[in-house]
């Protein structure tokens, strides 16, 4: 177990958001391990960059006709939350329910899927597929659009019971048929208009149209259908119902979870904690806000063992380190380059590379991507004018010796505040050799910017290159 | 539906739309208009603020109201001479001279009304004269320059050639106090409106900045407004407010009362019917899809409404009134402006 509090709650805020400034980390500690994770699952005014301001000085996030400028509002949302689970969740059900710019051409309905996730992710999950099962952008993007009663499209059937729920091996093909005549009629207002502008990518005359979910009686096959060994008249709610309760779906969820949450590989301890989070998804109503509660609360989760144990996705690594640094707290040129960077370390917003979505863990790190990874978190964190870099040398002096720190104290203090970040023992000597080739460090009468303040940048430039730092 | 509520005082006729979206660097329509201004030649000036991924084509468009699209100018994006970041607002003074905006360069840009750029002024700070964020201005009828200091709560009061004369306001939400102020607006008695974004009313003020009275209060009834952007004066004293966050016009009479809420009635414009016959399979299922569609309630909002029903104004920024009644409304996320005419 993880015998240190700060250590601990810096894990969880990791795990259940971006990580955390140390005034972060002092205001859930108030809380305690278990208040603080009730204050994660239950999201209240998220204090984010209020739309009204992003909306007029971007006219780009206002119009949410481009993926950058799209990708940008969403970052800006990550960036200034105080509510870090909600947007966490959102990025794990964008992951897993993975639906692309690519073919809908329709920012402002991706944006519109990703609040329903905020709205219905921590929710029942049968609900969940619910409303994604309503949900235009991913009716566009599985063509349940094409999906008719005289003429049935599997594509959404198919991937809602392989890689939205049960798994492969679960159902039979002739599941997958009585499923998609379940949501025949499921589609989006003015849905030809819209598949043909989709298409084209049509932004003519006026821009883009967003999208509605549209029932349509007419195109829905109301016969008899047998799935998964029952038989009935069923609409796509009653096959969801039917999904839900299964031990599959359990086992898929609860797996989907933890390694999104706590490990990328899952070890006999760790599987331990899945079989946990499955009680508590059929004692809860499969709710995965409980599920969540159950892994945060686990010994697995407490352990040494998950401490460290995932790789930091791109736009965790991102806006972590925008986070830590305090920048873009308002509208400011340069937020949509930014979500590009993402792009270039392997994980674009709103832009899963397929219907699976994203491969994680080890697969983030290439040669490429990890130069991205460290120079952009080295260029956040080495500016000693931002905001959180001020508060990082501010609480380097409170805790230096007379405003001394020797060249272990800096390193280690950067190591601090930063995590804690756990390091190698090689690792850690590098970084103190690196502080010794200056000798002590005065911070006393230290000024914004001058050479004393730049030595703090560069340590902890340092420290983003480390390993250590690529894990969650 | 009908999109406007009536007044037995005041009643507006749709004359129709004039834009579409420009998704490129030059030529015919708009991208993400931000003001318009109008000439007695029957010229049109619109100002392109332009998404990032076009920023270099910042420029003023200039059409009129037959649909010809006549001439562009700008010098592109950035802080040299007759460049632009971000473009707010225009107004144009008694010697043809449009005077531009540009909250991110502090500064005024002025060019002629026939393209030729003339010069910039300003410099950021918080001093008399200096400008943090200017973005509403207006010219009253001695050649005076209003300009809404954003990010300062104030307004400066300038010649044409950039000279301070006067400043009034703070940040605060009492009576001539400001709160991200934005547009402004002269009456024919020379009075000044300023529209108060982020406190949701309208600031009316003497010439040299005596607070006279304010209109509205937060919230989406009549006379009620979310984040107010631009206000114009009609000759009778008529005051029309683009109700930017509730997607709507708004305008009430000189006394302040409540009078009509436009909401937009959109149809295509000449440019949007020449795309159009030339897709024709396009055309074909537009022509048939219900473009005013009721929606699921959690989209029940001004903003979500207005993404998904082409006709209505989205992101209405700016209202322009020129000298023969006629209103002109510019939405940003539309690339379009609509005409109105009082009767």
């Amino acid at each position: 177990m993880i015998n240190n509090d700060t250590v601990l709650m810096a894990h969880l805020l990791r795990r259940a958001g971006f990580g955390a400034t140390r005034n972060e980390l002092e205001d859930y500690l108030a809380l305690g391990y278990d208040g603080a994770v009730e204050a994660l699952l239950n999201p209240s005014d998220a204090g984010n960059m209020p739309d009204d301001l992003i909306r007029r000085y971007h006219v780009e996030q206002s119009e949410l006709r481009d993926l950058a400028g799209s990708a940008a509002y969403w970052m800006y949302r990550m960036i200034s939350t105080s509510c870090p689970l909600e947007e966490k969740i959102a990025l794990f059900w964008h992951g897993l329910f993975a639906t692309g710019y690519a073919k809908l051409n329709q920012a402002r309905s991706l944006l519109n899927q990703v609040d329903m996730f905020r709205r219905s992710g921590m929710g029942s999950f049968e609900n969940l597929l619910v409303d994604l099962s309503k949900d235009p952008a991913m009716i566009v993007w599985l063509d349940n659009n094409e999906n008719h009663d005289e003429a049935i499209n599997e594509n959404y059937g198919r991937e809602l019971l392989e890689l939205f729920s049960m798994g492969i091996g679960n159902y039979t093909e002739e599941d997958i048929k009585e499923c998609s005549r379940a949501f025949t009629g499921w589609t989006l207002g003015n849905a030809e208009y819209m598949a043909i502008r989709a298409a084209k990518d049509s932004i003519w005359p006026y821009g883009r149209i967003a999208w509605h979910f549209d029932y349509r009686e007419q195109d829905h096959d109301d016969g008899e259908k047998t799935f998964l060994g029952e038989t009935g008249r069923f609409n796509g709610e009653d096959i969801i119902a039917i999904i839900a309760k299964q031990e599959s779906t359990a086992q898929f969820v609860a797996t989907r979870l933890f390694q999104f949450f706590a490990a990328d590989e899952i070890t006999e301890f760790g599987e331990k904690a899945i079989q946990e989070m499955i009680t508590t998804y059929f004692s809860s109503g499969y709710q995965i806000k409980d599920m969540l509660r159950t892994l945060f609360n686990s010994d697995y989760f407490k352990s040494d063992e998950a401490r460290f144990a995932r790789v930091k996705g791109p736009v965790e690594m991102v806006v972590g380190a925008i986070r830590m640094a305090g920048n873009y707290q308002n509208p400011a040129l340069g937020i949509e380059k930014v979500s590009n960077t993402m792009l270039y370390m392997g994980q674009g917003l709103l832009q899963p590379p397929t219907v699976e979505g994203w491969h994680e863990g080890s697969e983030w790190i290439d040669s490429g991507a990890l130069v991205e990874r460290v120079n952009f978190v080295a260029k956040e964190l080495s500016n000693v004018q931002s905001p959180g870099v001020r508060s990082i040398i501010d609480r380097l002096e409170a805790n230096s010796d007379a405003g001394i720190l020797h060249p272990t104290a800096l390193a280690n203090g950067c190591l601090d505040l930063l995590g804690p970040i756990a390091v190698s023992e090689a690792t850690h000597e590098v970084l103190v050799n690196y502080a010794s080739r200056q000798g002590d460090l005065d911070l006393n009468g230290h000024q914004p910017g001058d050479e004393a303040e730049q030595r703090v940048g560069n340590m902890l430039r340092l420290v983003a290159a480390t390993r250590e730092y690529q894990l969650a | 539906m009908s999109t406007q509520t009536k007044s037995s005082r005041i009643s507006l006729d749709y004359v129709k739309t004039i834009g579409i979206v420009n998704n490129g660097f030059n030529g015919r329509g708009f991208a993400n208009p931000y003001d318009l201004t109008t000439d007695d030649e029957g010229r049109i000036f619109v100002l392109n603020r332009c998404d990032p991924a076009r920023a270099s084509a910042i420029r003023v468009g200039i059409c009129n109201l037959d649909d010809e699209y006549l001439e562009e100018f700008g010098r592109g994006n950035g802080s040299g001479d007759g460049q632009f970041t971000w473009v707010v607002a225009m107004a144009k003074d008694r010697q043809n001279r449009l005077h531009i905006t540009d909250e991110f360069n502090h500064r005024v840009t002025t060019y002629t009304t026939d393209g030729e750029y003339v010069s910039h002024w300003g410099k950021p700070g918080a001093n008399d004269g200096e400008l943090n964020g200017p973005a509403g201005i207006a010219v009253d009828s001695s050649d005076n320059l209003f300009i809404v200091d954003q990010n300062n709560s104030r307004v400066q009061k300038f010649t044409t050639e950039g000279k301070f004369i006067a400043t009034w306001g703070e940040f605060g939400n009492s009576d001539g106090q400001f709160n991200l102020p934005w547009g402004v607006a002269v009456d024919k008695d020379d009075n000044v409106y300023i529209a108060d974004w982020r406190n949701d009313r309208i600031q009316k003020f003497s010439n040299d900045g005596q607070f006279l009275v304010t209109f509205g209060s937060s919230g989406d009834g009549e006379g009620q407004f979310q984040r107010p952007t631009s206000v114009a004066i009609d000759p009778d004293g008529f005051i029309y407010i683009a109700d930017w966050g509730n997607e709507r016009v708004q305008i009430l009479g000189p006394d302040g009362s409540f009078q009509l809420i436009l909401k937009g009635e959109a149809t295509l414009s000449k440019w949007a019917e020449e795309y159009l016959a030339s897709n024709p399979e396009e055309k074909a299922e537009r022509d048939i899809s219900n473009l005013k569609p009721n929606l699921p309630a959690h989209l029940n909002t001004p903003y979500h409404i207005s993404s998904q029903t082409e006709p209505y104004f989205w992101g209405p920024v700016s209202v322009t009134i020129d000298k023969k009644g006629r209103l002109y409304v510019t939405e940003t996320n539309r690339h379009r402006f609509q005409v109105y005419q009082k009767r």
